[in-house]
């Protein structure tokens, strides 16, 4: 066990200050054990420094070697999506595709065919019978809806009528009355002028 | 050596603003050193070899990411030291880190390879480290031959400096055991 003031291996590994190393030199001048110890240490040390560092088979290979640059696809294909109007064309290529793949591909309308099961056949024609059922139902609720909304247009329409014949009824009536107090006031007038009052713009009739 | 650490950190400045140029010159500067860390912790020439392509390529990504250059080392080993372990685990998906055991360590990695170091010495050291466990092992690979402080290899491993110290020390106690006696008897 060494009595050094700081450890003989951080000594050895250079980890002290050299105010450290000092100390530890001169503990070392006049101590047998830490000397010996410190001895061992160095051989040690200098025992693995007999390994030598091996030189690198090959180069490492820089980043800017042209192992590490793009393929020709792969930099075209870089180049064709940075360009917007490209990526556009692009795009309606692709939904152009997928128009025609699905005109294609789409399934075509039931049809059993002669070879179909029996059980196929069965289950299409409830499906069918279902379907026919729903269409009809449909059907008379989209009549009824309409009916129903022709019958409040038609009832407005006669309301409407009925209150436009009455308001010409009122006007007519009014006209006939005026009429007729002017035929009455003519009369009078008339009756008045035969007997010798005064005329009426003459200011005696008001 | 300040010198040269400056201008790592303009080069990174330089790299994380895309001059593909600086970061390769970075390249040339680390890879001997990632390759060889890579080297001492899995023992396999070619998966030091493609780790280590990994590790430069992820870090490339990522400079943008490192928010002081001049902390670029011990974020390049953390990269490199991830790279490995999740080979590790990739490989034997079902065991613990701490059992993971680089393949080819019962041949060594360097012996024979030295023309100036003597062969038994070689021999010794390699035999030695293999008897360290992986984490031991990692730790005297980043402080003995790579050079790291106790903090930077904290923050490669991602754990507290204790453990570091703690790994570190062990290691050279059974490596002064294996080593010291051999080196004493001026094998070298």
């Amino acid at each position: 066990m060494s009595c050094s003031p700081f450890d003989l291996r951080d000594y050895v590994l250079k980890e002290l200050s050299d105010s450290e190393r000092k100390q530890v030199e001169v503990h070392i001048k006049g101590c047998q054990g830490c000397s010996e110890e410190w001895e061992r240490l160095r051989l040690t040390e200098a025992a693995l420094f007999s390994l030598r560092e091996e030189e690198i088979p090959q180069r490492i290979a820089f980043v800017s070697d042209k192992i590490f640059e793009p393929s020709p696809w792969r930099r075209g294909w870089a180049a064709f999506w940075g360009s917007t109007a490209r990526l556009g064309f692009a795009s309606a290529a692709m939904l152009s595709v997928a128009l025609v793949v699905f005109a294609v591909v789409r399934p075509a309308a039931p049809t059993p065919g002669p070879l179909a099961s029996s059980a196929n056949v069965k289950a299409v024609s409830v499906s069918a019978a279902e379907i026919q059922q729903q269409i009809q139902t449909a059907v008379e609720r989209a009549v009824a809806a309409s009916e129903t909304r022709q019958q409040q247009k038609f009832e407005l329409a006669v309301a409407e009528i009925r209150q436009q014949d009455l308001k010409e009824r009122q006007q007519l009536a009014r006209y006939a009355d005026a009429a007729l107090e002017m035929s009455t006031r003519r009369n009078l007038v008339v009756e008045r002028s035969s007997y010798g009052f005064p005329r009426a713009d003459k200011g005696g009739l008001q | 050596m300040i010198f040269r650490a400056v201008e790592d950190t303009d080069l990174i400045r330089q790299a994380a603003r895309g001059a593909v140029e600086a970061f390769n010159l970075l390249v040339s500067r680390w890879e001997k050193r990632v390759y060889n860390y890579l080297l001492r912790i899995t023992g396999n020439r070619e998966d030091a070899l493609d780790l280590t392509q990994d590790v430069f390529l992820k870090a490339y990504q990522n400079l943008r990411k490192l928010d002081d250059p001049g902390r670029f080392a011990p974020w390049l080993y953390r990269i490199a030291h991830n790279e490995a372990y999740s080979m590790f685990r990739k490989r034997r998906p079902e065991s613990d880190v701490a059992e993971l055991e680089p393949e080819g360590t019962d041949t060594g990695i360097t012996v024979g390879g030295s023309s100036v170091f003597p062969l038994e010495l070689s021999l010794a050291v390699a035999g030695a480290l293999n008897q360290l466990s992986p984490e031991q092992r990692e730790a005297v690979v980043l402080k003995i031959y790579q050079g790291f402080k106790f903090e930077e290899m904290a923050e490669i491993l991602s754990c507290p400096v204790s453990t570091v110290k703690s790994r570190l020390y062990a290691a050279f106690e059974l490596l002064k055991i294996e080593l010291a006696p051999i080196k004493a008897r001026g094998v070298s």
